[in-house]
């Protein structure tokens, strides 16, 4: 009953004061960046990263993650009370939950999403407590070539996975791959790209980076057009009929299940989870016409499928260190900055830590219940908040942080600099997730190579000598030869079409 | 043209430019062998790689096309650069009072509608939650004014 210790373990450490303050600061804040349209959790978590730096490691770790499934939350009241996505894992919600709004059933759409994301998030908990000791155990044979070849596979997956040109995202994984160069060689000593500047022997600092890339670039952008705001619904009953429960419950449950799936694949996330789930139900609905019209399943679904993929895509990142998608790499960065090496040994190494995060999540889960339905019209007052307020905050908060990294300006102008380059980024429809998976991966992925290259004697055939190395190296090839497929091309295309419309 | 201004193209070149910059910073890195790679090796074959890459991304884009970058404004993103940048540098030498006044003065004008009632509203809200938070709350270590608090 070993699984029953660690979850004891893991519930101990949660439910210390600090840690339930955290979570319910992070809660609160995904809430409240879930509910305003225009910044995403990618961006907030990459501001906040300074602040976690004063933070003991697993208040900070908990804290994140709670902004990341809480905005997950938070983006699905503005999804159906004002027809406007909170968060891209909330598009899909809009459509059926804004017409169940209409139809002046707003209430029970709303609790119908936030208690389906509950069911979500408990079995997605779950399932990181059944897979996360096999997963590490795995993981703890793996020699140096394998974790390359794992790490390859990893961003090779997040980069089919995500939207946009394949060939791009590949050129920006290896852009963010050089980039994780800069600072001094830790085999040699050598100073490698750092133009004699002493702030930049020890790497180019993640948080700079990922506030400039996510955070600036996205004000600007913001910035370029007019936001406009229309009213929202007023909100009746909360409760469900009972015919609508028995719709939401299997909806609910096919939801979490391929959520669950989708958000242990690299590169998928909640995002993915929604829009796969919201075509599910409508291909096997005997009735496919209500969709679009306010299906109960349409809101239940997907709003289940990205909570349940919220919380699984810390698989990888816990067990292996393989970040899935922008929000896993920005916690790996948060956990570098910790001084912890993400990987197999956190479970053994810290296990407080590790048991800790994930049992906070169940708690954090049942947090926002009472944080989302209850006080719903205090969330849906700070939509009337005008971006032309909101813009300058956000960059003050951003500067100040960045300042409070070193208590130098240096990293201010780091914010300032990668703002520009995220900026350009973005005007020619190159994506910054692959540059920070790249980023964060770049250093450990030299090591590894360089290591298993020493070990070999300088023979790169060692690669596809060892079992593990060689199914992971086949595993890649295949992916990128399936991108290849012209079918296959046109399918991916398409499904990226109605997520962007 | 057409082809030339294509956000393909343009990120093509960018890519090429990054591989040629890092080639050229590194070429006083020692390469080393594969058995021992000096601190070059990696940096170097990324370089290559992106270089490739940007070949590959330029060379289809000029065959085939493609969507046409937009025209930047670049009003937004100019203020929003230069408001950090003033931050910076009057945090260090006046305190984050007038850094701060800079920064939501710069950036709010890099905005669409610009109301000088508005702008001067946010700046005191935001320097009491500023004082409270960072100064008094979490007690960091700046200077509100310099020589004054």
């Amino acid at each position: 009953m070993a699984m029953l210790d660690h979850l004891a373990l893991g519930f101990s450490v949660a439910f210390s004061l600090q840690n339930l303050l955290y979570a319910f600061i992070g809660c609160m804040v995904g809430t409240l960046i879930g509910v305003l349209p225009g910044i995403g959790p990618v961006a907030t978590i990459a501001m906040l990263l300074p602040i976690t730096f004063h933070l003991p490691p697993t208040a900070a770790l908990i804290m994140l993650a709670g902004i990341y499934y809480g905005a997950a939350y938070g983006g699905s009241t503005t999804s159906i009370l004002v027809n406007l996505p909170g968060e891209s894992s909330s598009v899909v919600t809009c459509i059926d939950g804004y017409q169940m709004a209409r139809n002046g059933r707003a209430g029970a759409a709303l609790s119908i999403s936030a208690l389906g994301s509950f069911f979500a998030g408990t079995v997605g908990t779950i399932i990181i407590v059944l897979f996360a000791e096999p997963l590490t155990l795995m993981a703890q044979k793996f020699g140096p070539s394998d974790y390359c070849s794992l790490m390859a596979l990893g961003l090779v997956a997040a980069v089919v996975l995500a939207s946009g040109s394949v060939v791009k995202a590949i050129a920006m994984v290896f852009l963010g791959l050089l980039f994780g160069l800069v600072g001094t060689d830790v085999n040699t000593g050598a100073q490698r790209f750092t133009f004699d500047i002493p702030e930049l022997s020890d790497g180019i600092d993640f948080a700079p980076i990922a506030m400039g890339l996510f955070g600036i670039a996205e004000i600007v952008v913001n910035l370029e057009r007019r936001m406009t705001r229309s009213g929202a619904i007023k909100v009746s009953s909360l409760w469900p009929t009972r015919e609508e429960i028995r719709q939401a419950i299997p909806a609910a449950i096919r939801g979490t299940g391929l959520g669950s799936i989708l958000g242990v694949l690299p590169g998928g996330g909640p995002t993915l989870a929604a829009f796969s789930s919201y075509t599910l139900e409508k291909k096997i609905s005997r009735n496919p016409g209500k969709f679009g019209k306010g299906a109960v399943e349409g809101v239940a679904a997907p709003e289940s499928a990205n909570n349940a993929a919220a919380q699984t895509s810390f698989i990888p990142m816990l067990t292996l260190g393989i970040p899935s998608n922008a929000v896993m790499a920005l916690m790996v960065g948060a956990m570098i900055i910790q001084g912890i090496q993400p990987g197999p040994e956190v479970m053994t190494k810290k296990p407080d830590l590790f048991w800790g995060m994930i049992a906070s999540m169940w708690i954090g889960n049942l947090m926002l219940v009472i944080i989302n339905l209850p006080m719903i019209g205090m969330w849906v007052k700070l939509l009337t908040v005008p971006y032309r307020f909101l813009a300058p905050a956000i960059l003050l908060f951003c500067s100040i942080g960045a300042y409070s990294l070193a208590n130098s300006t240096f990293h201010v102008y780091q914010v300032a600099i990668f703002g520009v380059m995220g900026y350009i980024f973005s005007r020619l429809g190159c994506e910054g997730a692959p540059f920070l998976l790249g980023l964060v991966l770049g250093p450990q992925m030299e090591e590894y190579f360089r290591r298993a290259m020493l070990l070999s004697r300088g023979d790169p055939s060692v690669f596809i000598q060892r079992p593990i190395s060689l199914g992971l190296l086949i595993a890649t090839a295949i992916l990128l030869l399936l991108m290849a497929l012209p079918s296959i091309k046109r399918a991916r295309e398409e499904a990226f079409q109605e997520e962007e419309g | 043209m057409n082809r030339l201004l294509s956000k393909d193209f343009l990120s093509g070149v960018m890519f090429i430019a990054f591989g040629l910059v890092t080639l050229y910073f590194g070429r006083n890195l020692a390469v080393g062998t594969p058995v021992r790679m000096g601190p070059g090796y990696v940096p170097n074959m990324l370089s290559y790689i992106l270089l490739v890459l940007g070949l590959i991304i330029a060379g289809f884009a000029l065959l085939k096309g493609g969507e046409p970058v937009e025209a930047p404004q670049l009003r937004p993103i100019v203020m929003v650069t230069i408001g950090i940048i003033a931050f910076g540098l009057l945090f260090e030498t006046t305190g984050m009072l007038p850094a701060l006044v800079a920064l939501v003065l710069l950036s709010s004008l890099g905005g669409t509608e610009f109301k000088l009632m508005e702008v001067l509203g946010n700046i005191v809200v935001l320097a009491i939650l500023c004082i409270i938070v960072f100064k008094v709350g979490l007690g960091m270590n700046i200077t509100v004014l310099n020589g004054v608090w």
